[in-house]
């Protein structure tokens, strides 16, 4: 996968290009972990203040301000808690964390201690999703490495601040990225989410403080320490400062992980970022933010600014940044089956309208491989799909009901067609 | 399965248990890395390396099995020694993805996890992997490989021991 030339710029990817970024020496020789250095020398508090100042959004894919979830913490430096690196990326589309650490870890981790002298917390866990077996084995060999040269451990560089850091691997499912089935799932369970308030903030890992931030989001830490909160929204816009990563696939011809300011034009993403659309077809369908973001039409994508606030202006939402580019070929109904198994399949079971609607969405698909649906059934996924929403633990019954509704809002002809339409065999 | 079975971490992996127990603050937040441990072991997670692991960490055997059954990559039925997950989700099946589950599955005439009959290959069909510049694709044990046809697919598997 080839970044693009700017990418040196940005907070992210800017140690992409150097060959062997991956060893904690090559990292340093680039200007890696200095930034923590002179972190040690500054207030917490005045560190909790400067990404409170950047605007930051969190980066997993609810965009909610991290420097605001840090203000809830307890600013209790002596009390037991924890930080939790979301690394369980699994929202369909999305592979940017994956791409990150793979070849940077060491940017995580710095990003990790930065934010552990800030909020004090004595241990963090990376959870990764269990797929991702060599990116765990990439980040356990660089802690190590950041062992032995003491910014890890027991009083780091003489500070008399203790950090240990380890990495926990997932195995699979889906719901672990949820951050209070990502809690359940590292306390040994099975990763049922949690009733929020509390909120892990408050009484989360072992009903302790548990600071849960995506990688992306942790990542960027070590840049807008070293340049400022002023320097980070030089880019995007004022709801949207920063840059972001953006996992695109599907139908463009170059696929692939780039990190663009917040608010670059979704046309620009796919004609310029990704080299436009395989086969010089025309684009169909954008689904913007992961599988669980509605779907955008034609001239929607086509005008589209890809930050938080115009894309829900829109009527979807910007979520982890994954972008899956649909051309003229694709039929939508495929596509909306295709996500209702994915749910169905991935819902935990907890709360009957998650374990039951996402089955019963999924049901129209598989009655309609029989030969046996109606036109009408795609009002009745629509019901469905309204009667589930903001009635579970978890937002995971919600996230199969927005595409649903906004594929049924957008190609509502194309699906009835498709759901009568006789089977192929 | 035979209730004569019996199991216990051979000696590396007894080191790395107990190394596994310093990283947590209570010995129940090791089950997942535990049951990893486990299965590279023993390939799967039967009855009597559930027995085990409940001895080990005292944790009863039927919140084991909650665990086990609740996630994908752990398995209470025997599987091969090679196991490959088919990526099914959107992105993967655009490009093919459940054509070549199913090519596969024929091919190797087999069903959902279960093993060859030369032991070799336990296919899974599993939602997406977090690599769909590659789609479609694969991992192969601990390896993602991508941009498949069901050809390439047949020899990729054709090629493992």
């Amino acid at each position: 996968m080839k970044e693009t030339a700017n990418n040196k710029d940005y907070a992210l990817l800017s140690y992409h290009h150097i060959p062997g970024v991956h060893n904690l020496e090559i990292f340093e020789r680039a200007g890696g972990y200095e930034t923590m250095k002179a972190c040690f020398e500054k207030d917490p508090e005045a560190i909790k203040e400067e990404v409170k100042l950047s605007g930051l959004r969190g980066r997993g894919g609810a965009g909610f301000a991290t420097g605001v979830k840090w203000g809830f913490f307890t600013k209790d430096r002596k009390a037991q808690k924890y930080l939790l690196c979301n690394a369980d990326e699994s929202e369909p589309g999305t592979f940017k964390d994956r791409y990150l650490v793979e070849k940077n870890p060491h940017i995580l981790i710095e990003g990790m201690i930065i934010s552990a002298w800030a909020l004090a917390t004595q241990k963090g866990y990376i959870y990764i999703r269990g797929e991702f077996y060599q990116q765990a084995v990439i980040l356990e060999r660089a802690i190590k490495e950041a062992y032995a040269k003491g910014y890890l451990g027991k009083n780091i560089l003489g500070k008399g601040f203790d950090f240990d850091l380890y990495v926990h691997r997932g195995a699979g499912a889906y719901i672990c990225g949820e951050e209070t089935g990502m809690i359940s799932s590292l306390e040994g369970k099975k990763g049922q989410p949690k009733l929020k308030p509390p909120f892990p903030a408050i009484k989360g890992y072992r009903g302790l403080p548990t600071m849960v931030n995506n990688v992306e989001s942790l990542a960027a830490i070590p840049w807008i320490m070293k340049f400022g909160a002023a320097a980070y929204k030089q880019w995007g816009t004022e709801k949207s400062p920063g840059t972001k990563l953006f996992s695109i696939s599907g139908d463009v011809n170059k696929p692939g992980v780039i990190e663009v300011p917040l608010s670059t034009s979704l046309k620009d993403i796919i004609e310029i970022h990704c080299g436009g659309m395989r086969n010089g077809n025309k684009l169909k369908a954008v689904i913007p933010g992961g599988s669980s973001a509605p779907v955008f039409n034609a001239e929607d994508a086509y005008t589209v600014k890809m930050d938080y606030e115009d894309v829900a202006a829109k009527g979807s939402m910007l979520g982890s940044g994954a972008i899956i580019v649909l051309d003229e070929t694709r039929n939508m109904g495929d596509v909306l089956k295709w996500t209702l198994e994915f749910y169905h399949h991935e819902s935990c079971g907890q709360c009957t309208p998650c374990r039951e609607g996402t089955g019963w969405l999924e049901s129209v698909f598989k009655r309609r491989d029989k030969g046996l649906a109606h036109k009408a059934d795609i009002d009745l996924l629509d019901r469905t799909a309204n009667s589930m929403r903001g009635q579970t633990i978890c937002a995971l019954a919600d996230a199969a009901a927005m595409p649903t509704q906004g594929m049924i809002k957008v190609f509502r002809q194309e699906l009835e067609a498709y759901v009568v339409a006789p089977i192929k065999k | 399965m035979s209730t004569t079975e019996t199991f216990e971490f051979n000696a590396k992996n007894m080191t790395t248990y107990k190394e596994y127990l310093t990283r947590y603050d209570d010995v129940e937040s090791a089950l997942l890395p535990v049951l990893h441990l486990a299965q590279e072991q023993n390939g799967w997670l039967p009855e009597h390396v559930v027995s085990y692991i409940s001895k080990l960490m005292n944790i009863p055997e039927i919140k084991i099995k909650g665990v086990i059954s609740f996630y994908d990559m752990f398995y209470d039925v025997p599987v091969a020694r090679n196991i490959v997950h088919v990526c099914t989700n959107i992105t993967c099946s655009m490009f093919g993805g459940r054509e070549i589950y199913q090519g596969l599955l024929t091919h190797f005439d087999t069903g959902y996890l279960t093993p060859t009959r030369d032991g070799r290959i336990s296919l899974q069909k599993m939602e997406c992997l977090g690599a769909c510049e590659l789609a479609p694709c694969m991992r192969v044990n601990n390896d993602f490989v991508g941009n498949l046809d069901l050809t390439s697919a047949i020899q990729k598997l054709e090629e493992l021991p």
